[in-house]
């Protein structure tokens, strides 16, 4: 039991780690402003399927790490990525039965509040101009997230993670 | 084991939380450089990390390159050299005269300054600032500040260091400013990134400024950041608008900012022959002495 729920924790913590990778990985540039958010969905997921064990302060640290890999403010992907997770995790029953249609959609509106806060808090302290490429990730991710979603769950079968 | 009713922190105290941390952070980010150092050092190996697939890339295009590619290579390669060299005893002359004159005028000679060789990472950076990641860190000296430039011009400074990583600022990127001057007239002004990379821009430039189109622009040594001379950019345009109060002129970087590969990191203190440093003052007393009796 105790070497299974090992195991779960683990299986998580490696999604998120690729996750991370995948954010900071080089894209050519033809493609690079159509990254999908690969961290972001991970962590949704994860708030999803388990959301008390994680949630709001997990993103939050996890935006931290990332804030200090891409060489921004710190503190701004944090924010951002706590407050898509608590929209997250005050819905999750909700989400969980959503056709996947629908919960494809979400996902695009969350991705889409996440560039937007991000953008905003880069406004405000760099003063920011906007471009509609900003908003592109929502686009792949929307793409991503049934399969993302799939692969994710079949992990969480694979190591029971509860 | 799943809790069905949880207990513990509310989801809304957790978020207030997670708030006041964020706000705490971007507040205090400046204060939070060493932290952020020791922290960026922890998760550099995730950086080289994803370094890997462009590194793979880039070992498979050379080891399966044609001999008939490497051939072409190699003679431009060759006739490159040859210009440079011819260039370079022209130089060598030109220096030394140089050295001559700045000893009878009695002003400091310049040293050549240590550099190092970095290569670019190809990692993901912030999509609202310029940034390039350095393959070196302060394990080997880099620090916060350092000009960097290519094999054409300026490219920008160290704004982060790492135990094995750096982060380069782009003289592009709109929070970079630059003092420079003109080549032909000595007229000094700051140049301000735009954002885009082949655009930086000129500001409070009185109308009645002297510059033209096709004007180079060095650095002015002025900031004590950057070394004196290196060149910047050249002015593409010059606009004066009768409502403006300022003339708008705006250049072009010659470094090639969107194919950058491989870096020159500068110590602008630390010569690197000491025989010239030596020379140097050798020289000086003797062409300095008819000055003095002036």
């Amino acid at each position: 039991m105790n070497i299974q729920a090992a195991n779960g924790r683990m299986a998580v913590w490696v999604t998120l780690f690729l996750g991370i990778l995948f954010q900071i990985m080089p894209l050519p540039e033809v493609v690079e402003s159509w990254r999908p958010d690969w961290l972001l969905m991970v962590i949704i997921y994860w708030a999803v399927a388990l959301p008390h064990r994680y949630n709001i302060l997990t993103a939050w640290v996890l935006g931290v790490a990332l804030d200090i890999l891409l060489g921004a403010n710190l503190g701004i992907r944090a924010l951002a990525l706590s407050l898509v997770v608590y929209v997250v995790v005050l819905h999750f029953q909700r989400i969980r039965h959503f056709p996947r249609w629908q919960q494809t959609l979400l996902v695009m509106c969350l991705v889409l509040l996440y560039h937007l806060v991000i953008f905003w808090l880069e406004f405000v302290i760099s003063g920011a101009k906007f471009e509609p490429d900003f908003l592109l990730p929502a686009v792949s991710s929307l793409v991503i997230w049934p399969w993302l979603f799939l692969i994710l769950r079949r992990v969480r079968r694979l190591y029971k993670v509860r | 084991m799943k809790p069905i009713f949880a207990r513990g922190i509310s989801n809304q105290f957790r978020l207030t939380l997670a708030i006041i941390l964020s706000v705490v952070l971007l507040v205090a980010n400046h204060r939070l450089e060493p932290v952020r150092q020791s922290l960026s050092s922890l998760l550099s190996p995730l950086q080289y990390l994803a370094n890997v697939p462009g590194a793979l890339l880039d070992w498979s295009a050379e080891s399966f390159a044609t001999r008939n590619m490497l051939a072409v290579q190699n003679k431009e390669l060759l006739r490159q050299q040859l210009l440079m060299s011819e260039r370079l005893q022209r130089f060598e002359h030109v220096r030394q005269e140089n050295e001559r004159l700045r000893a009878l005028l009695g002003s400091p000679v310049h040293l050549d300054s240590r550099k190092m060789v970095a290569e670019v990472m190809e990692v993901a950076s912030d999509p609202f600032h310029q940034y390039v990641v350095l393959n070196h860190g302060a394990r080997s000296g880099v620090f916060v500040g350092q000009p960097v430039v290519d094999a054409l011009g300026v490219v920008g400074q160290v704004v982060e260091v790492s135990e094995l990583t750096s982060r380069v600022l782009l003289l592009s990127d709109v929070t970079h400013g630059l003092p420079v001057r003109i080549t032909r007239n000595d007229v000094r002004m700051v140049a301000n990134g735009t954002g885009e990379l082949d655009e930086i821009e000129l500001r409070h430039v009185a109308k009645s400024t002297d510059v033209r189109v096709g004007d180079l622009l060095v650095t002015s040594g002025l900031g004590n950041r950057f070394p004196e001379g290196y060149p910047v950019a050249r002015v593409i345009e010059v606009a004066t608008e009768d409502g403006q109060n300022y003339a708008r002129v705006t250049a072009q970087p010659l470094a090639a900012l969107d194919r950058i590969r491989y870096l020159l990191l500068i110590w602008p203190g630390e010569a690197t022959q000491p025989e010239a440093a030596a020379a140097a003052p050798a020289d000086r007393p003797a062409a300095v002495e008819p000055a003095e009796g002036q």
